[in-house]
């Protein structure tokens, strides 16, 4: 499984790093978020999928 | 022809055609009902009140219209200089009663709304909230030590009133001890009606608050401070910098934004929580765990802003309805975060509910700014609470909700006993002295590009 972020529909709600800190970071000055790496460890992919389901913007792309 | 009149020629629309006043009783006592009434027939309605404008309550509708910054705005054109729109309130405040106010960059579009976010983000990131987290901690443990002893609180008066306010005051670098001055006057004014009998006192007070502001804006002004207010007064809006009443708007709209809104999530978990004994146990213990997600799920139940005004900035078909340029249309935060094709039970409250992405902070670019304050402070008192008083008890006959929701969602008081327990330090009036020390010696409300220390306090 690989994640990205899409930077054009982050809002910065912060859902996906409260939901899986191991697979996003967010910008300090806005806390957009960003996808740690594109490779989604075996043991995250369920909390991938869940931060993608709760995101607001649904900005969270999984493939 | 009006706007009104094409609607009632257009047979298509006649179904969805629905006369709700958001500021009724209806609306508070029966908004479960009209909310499944409406997903289920008309998840995007005319309504025939406040003017005539659209009413979307559907998740789905709501999602797809939100965020579409390129059919919406949200400009104040209090001068009639553009195409005269009416910012984000429904009913539109009239313009002879604004006196030429915006009410910050949440009644402006894009590129000035971009430009006031980008300068003001760096003070309310989760990275430059997270500093805030000692001074925080340390006002909620004055508040609770103010009352601890004696058995009984006003969770409102005394917690979730001061709490977010003496925060917001310390962000945007004013003094700590007039937390008093802006409180009473934001609060009550959202849920004071014009011609109610404490119309007259309400007002007082803010035009009192409107003199203080202003005469510290100046303050600010000729000698800078760090904090919120610097950072609007010194922001480049297009090249420019802005006036008085523009900085004067936009400081209102943080203050309004940082005090009643964590007021109102604040007060109704907790009496949620109060009734709810075994969930409140639960919490307690799990803590840990339910955190995070607990608190997503009183955002979305109680919905404190329940919902804003947009105009259509252009005609549009989205999903089948034709928006036309110049209708107003109220985006239902609190319905659609009701809707069932997205959320299971969803007027039961699940602390471990998952898939939550409800819409309590706003979509779209104007996502409320302030939400990582909102959600650090709340979090704080809520612990805070169930450590110190983990008995509490609310007396339903005597908490006091909104007489009108149609705007926030809050309360304005609800009062608690419990078992009465140790004080663990210095008052809310000392702990504000010395807070205000730390404030200004660390400068804290400096951004977070430019300090990236907690704040350090010492007994």
């Amino acid at each position: 499984m690989k994640v990205r972020v899409d930077g054009a529909v982050c809002q910065g709600h912060t859902l996906c790093a409260m939901t899986a800190p191991k697979l996003f970071v967010l910008r300090d000055e806005d806390g957009h978020a960003q996808a740690v790496s594109e490779e989604v460890p075996a043991d995250q992919e369920e909390l991938a999928r869940e931060a993608a389901r709760s995101c607001p913007e649904q900005a969270i792309v999984l493939f | 022809m009006t706007a009104e009149e094409d609607r009632t020629g257009d047979s298509r629309r006649t179904g969805d055609r629905i006369s709700l006043d958001r500021h009724s009783t209806r609306y508070r006592t029966d908004f479960e009902g009209l909310s499944d009434e409406f997903h289920a027939k008309c998840p995007v309605a005319w309504n025939q009140e406040h003017g005539g404008h659209w009413f979307v309550t559907g998740n789905r509708q709501l999602f797809d219209l939100a965020r579409r910054a390129d059919v919406l705005s949200n400009d104040a054109d209090v001068r009639n200089e553009r195409r005269g729109y009416d910012g984000i309130s429904i009913p539109a405040i009239p313009k002879e009663r604004r006196n030429g106010m915006v009410g910050g960059f949440i009644e402006m579009d894009p590129p000035a709304q971009r430009h006031y976010r980008n300068a003001l983000n760096p003070y309310l990131s989760p990275a430059a909230v997270a500093r805030w987290q000692p001074v925080i901690d340390e006002i909620t443990r004055a508040c609770l030590d103010e009352v601890i002893e004696t058995g009984s609180i006003d969770f409102v008066d005394d917690l979730a009133n001061i709490v977010p306010a003496v925060l917001t005051m310390a962000m945007l670098g004013l003094p700590l001890a007039d937390w008093g001055v802006y409180c009473e006057p934001t609060h009550a004014s959202v849920y004071t009606p014009p011609g109610s009998p404490d119309w007259q006192r309400v007002r007082d007070l803010s035009v009192k608050m409107a003199g203080r502001l202003a005469e510290s804006l100046r303050g600010i002004r000729d000698n800078p401070r760090p904090g919120l207010v610097n950072a609007v007064l010194t922001a480049d809006i297009d090249g420019s910098r802005p006036d008085d009443g523009e900085a004067l708007g936009v400081v209102q709209l943080l203050i309004g934004g940082g005090f009643d809104t964590t007021t109102a999530l604040t007060a109704h978990s907790l009496e949620w929580l109060a009734h709810h004994p075994g969930e409140r146990d639960r919490l307690s213990s799990q803590w840990e765990s339910l955190r995070d997600s607990a608190t997503e799920e009183f955002l979305r139940y109680f919905t404190p802003a329940v919902g804003d005004g947009r105009t259509i900035s252009q005609d549009v078909e989205i999903n089948g309805t034709r928006f036309g340029e110049g209708e107003r249309v109220w985006l239902s935060w609190a319905m659609s975060n009701r809707d069932a094709s997205v959320f299971d039970d969803p007027h039961t409250v699940r602390m471990d509910r998952t898939g939550n992405r409800h819409a309590s902070f706003g979509l779209g670019i104007h996502r409320c700014i302030g939400s990582n304050v909102a959600r650090a402070t709340f979090k704080t008192m809520l612990r805070a609470v169930l450590d110190r008083m983990p008995d509490f008890a609310c007396d339903p006959a005597r908490a006091v909700h909104y007489d009108t929701t149609g705007v926030i969602n809050g309360m304005k008081h609800l009062p608690a006993t419990f078992t009465p327990g140790e004080r663990l330090g210095a008052g809310l009036a000392e702990t504000l002295t010395k807070l205000q020390r730390a404030v200004d010696e660390q400068r804290l409300a400096e951004p977070v590009t430019v300090r990236r220390e907690r704040a350090v306090l010492d007994d």
